[in-house]
């Protein structure tokens, strides 16, 4: 079975928010030298076709669009146990929406060979817009499940657990299929061994352009985004203390009037 | 000159303080408290390869680099000071001792079960009457065929409890002083080897720090590492190594204590705002900061000449002796910055005030490294 798995480098989604600053021109966060790391569905999506392949035998390759640094989001891919990565990187892919970099990422995917299985994150750690994978899916001519927790080997395809409201669904797929995927306790992602981090270090990664992946560059980019933000702030928040004057039963009767007002109740 | 980690120290970086963070200072105050060897954490290092960072792979090791050895030790000892230092001796005074000094016969049979984690060293220099004085060994080794027979006390060893391979020194003729010393591999369950004692400590409680016995302890002669009358040589030596290890450890407990007391500025409120608005807290948050950022580049620095084979010792004791003071200034403070909650066992920073002083001790003290900085300087 051949997986590409789609990894995104964002900026660490656990700095602090004090830490956070937007870019007013550009409408995003500003990287500022803070760390770079996958993003954490991408890691478990990772892990799952590692495990599949450990179990089944295959072939798992990374894939991630983005800047010269995403190399070490493939290094790490490497580390934990992908076969083969590939780095799209093009300074006309710079203000893409999500339409752009799943054009890319598809040609990517087709570029690498067959795949029985595609692997995307559920959302990223930063936009957690939901939308690269269906769109990779939709640009490929393939179906695709999304939110899915764990996938089963079959004879004809997989059998994968999708997580709804208050429950589950099991589906048998046919590949090629795209999966969204979430995290659970049976995709957690491994740490990769040191001397496997060296062995990542020494394997090159070339990157390819958009012409590489046979697209004409008007095709992506700010120019065709179809998703413009309009505004993007950081949420203020404010706390005040207000002590309740009075006995305990004047107090709670304020403390009714307040939380009504407030409409908590 | 560039002061920055190239991609592969980085991402060895971003996954030791993944591990760290999650899987080594959930456990840290529970290894305090109980006194406990963390043997799961310890095994968990083997299996990634920190056990034997940079012993090249053909010996178990992951042949890594210095400076990765330092960010390692830095990292698990950020979350765990006890852990720390259970890695930084197996690493660097165990495994290096053996990839150096070793036969390859011993690198094969003890070495590459060592690196992959799967046995532990322990180091023996100290004895009840030779500290810092290491020339003046009581212990002996009495050569009788094929074996040496190993008569003696050695004291403060760390891991003793549960290693499977120390490194004994050991004098063959007390006359010779230094030229006498040699250094023996000797194994778990050799007859006549065991512990006598095991130490209550300050700090890294969750370390054995053991009194060991050996009595008529038949060594074989295959397990001599280098030759009669090298152990002094090979003690120094892979002491210069030990002490990179020792300033990576004591950079990590400081900036545990330095990043916690930061926390705790921010968040503490007092006269109305936080502790950290005040110029008198500040002052000491910059103290802290600049002496950890320059600890941590001299131990860069020695890491790097390690790497590059030029001789490394002025600088490994320069580092050791910087960093394991800063180590105590920073943590005394972060203590001072939490005032009452830091003179109490709820809050982390006692624990990394205690698990400090022991930088300033271990692996040379404070005034054997200004001696030997000393002796570099006016010969």
């Amino acid at each position: 079975m051949r997986i590409v798995v789609c990894l995104k480098q964002i900026i660490d989604p656990e700095l602090p928010a004090s830490q956070f600053r937007i870019d007013a021109e550009s409408k995003r966060q500003q990287p500022n030298g803070h760390p770079l790391v996958v993003s954490p569905y991408d890691e478990n999506a990772l892990e799952l076709a590692l495990k599949l392949k450990e179990q089944t035998g295959g072939h798992v390759a990374v894939l991630s669009v983005g800047q010269s640094s995403a190399v070490s989001a493939l290094r790490k891919g490497l580390a934990m146990g992908a076969d083969e990565a590939a780095l799209i990187s093009d300074p006309a892919l710079e203000g893409s929406d999500a339409f752009g970099i799943a054009t890319a990422l598809a040609q990517g995917i087709q570029k690498l060979g067959h795949a029985d299985l595609v692997l995307c994150g559920c959302e990223s750690g930063d936009w957690a817009d939901r939308t690269v994978g269906p769109i990779v899916a939709e640009t490929l001519k393939i179906p695709c499940v999304t939110f899915v927790a764990r996938v089963e080997r079959q004879d004809r395809g997989v059998r994968v657990q999708r997580v709804v409201e208050e429950g589950y669904e099991v589906w048998e797929v046919t590949p090629p299929v795209l999966l969204t995927i979430l995290s659970d306790e049976t995709n957690i992602p491994r740490y990769p061994k040191v001397k496997d981090i060296m062995a990542a270090s020494r394997r090159p990664i070339p990157p390819w352009s958009v012409s590489d992946l046979g697209l004409d560059a008007s095709s992506v980019g700010k120019a065709v985004k179809r998703i413009e933000i309009q505004e993007l702030t950081v949420p203020t928040r404010e706390s005040r203390c207000e002590l309740l004057e009075g006995d305990a039963q004047e107090q709670v009767a304020t403390l009714i009037t307040r939380l009504r007002e407030r409409k908590v109740i | 000159m560039d002061f920055g980690l190239t991609q592969q120290q980085q991402l060895f970086q971003e996954m030791v303080r993944e591990f760290a963070e999650k899987e080594v200072a959930p456990r840290a105050a529970e290894v305090d408290e109980e006194a406990c060897f963390p043997a799961e954490t310890v095994r968990m290092m083997g299996k990634l390869g920190l056990m034997g960072v940079t012993i090249p792979e053909a010996y178990g090791g992951a042949g890594a680099d210095t400076i990765c050895y330092a960010i390692a030790v830095e990292e698990i000892s950020r979350a765990c000071a006890s852990t720390g230092v259970i890695m930084s001796i197996n690493n660097s005074l165990v495994c290096d001792s053996i990839h150096t000094f070793g036969a390859e016969e011993q690198k094969r049979r003890l070495l590459i079960p060592l690196a992959r984690g799967e046995k532990l060293g322990c180091y023996c220099l100290s004895e009840p009457d030779a500290g810092s004085d290491a020339a003046n060994l009581q212990l002996t080794a009495r050569a009788e065929g094929n074996h040496f027979l190993l008569n003696g006390v050695k004291n403060f060893i760390t891991n003793g409890q549960e290693a499977n391979i120390a490194i004994v020194f050991a004098t063959v003729d007390r006359q010779l002083k230094h030229k006498g010393i040699s250094a023996f591999l000797v194994e778990k369950g050799t007859p006549g080897f065991g512990v006598l004692k095991v130490e209550k400590k300050l700090g890294i409680r969750g370390t054995s720090c053991c009194q060991l016995l050996f009595e008529n302890c038949r060594v074989p002669r295959e397990n001599l590492l280098g030759g009669i009358g090298e152990g002094f040589n090979i003690a120094m030596a892979s002491l210069d190594g030990g002490r990179i290890g020792i300033a990576a450890q004591a950079v990590g407990i400081a900036r545990a204590a330095y990043e916690a007391a930061l926390g705790y500025a921010k968040g503490r409120v007092q006269f109305g705002q936080p502790i950290a608005s005040f110029q008198a807290i500040q002052f000491m948050l910059a103290d802290m900061a600049t002496t950890i950022d320059a600890a941590r580049l001299l131990a860069y620095r020695a890491a790097i000449l390690r790497d590059q084979g030029i001789q490394y010792g002025l600088e490994a004791s320069m580092a050791k002796l910087y960093a394991s003071e800063v180590a105590m200034c920073v943590t005394t403070k972060a203590i001072q910055i939490y005032g009452g909650y830091g003179y109490i066992t709820d809050y982390p920073v006692q624990r990394y005030f205690r698990d400090a002083k022991v930088t300033e001790i271990y692996e040379g003290t404070s005034e054997i490294q200004r001696l030997v900085i000393a002796g570099h300087l006016v010969g």
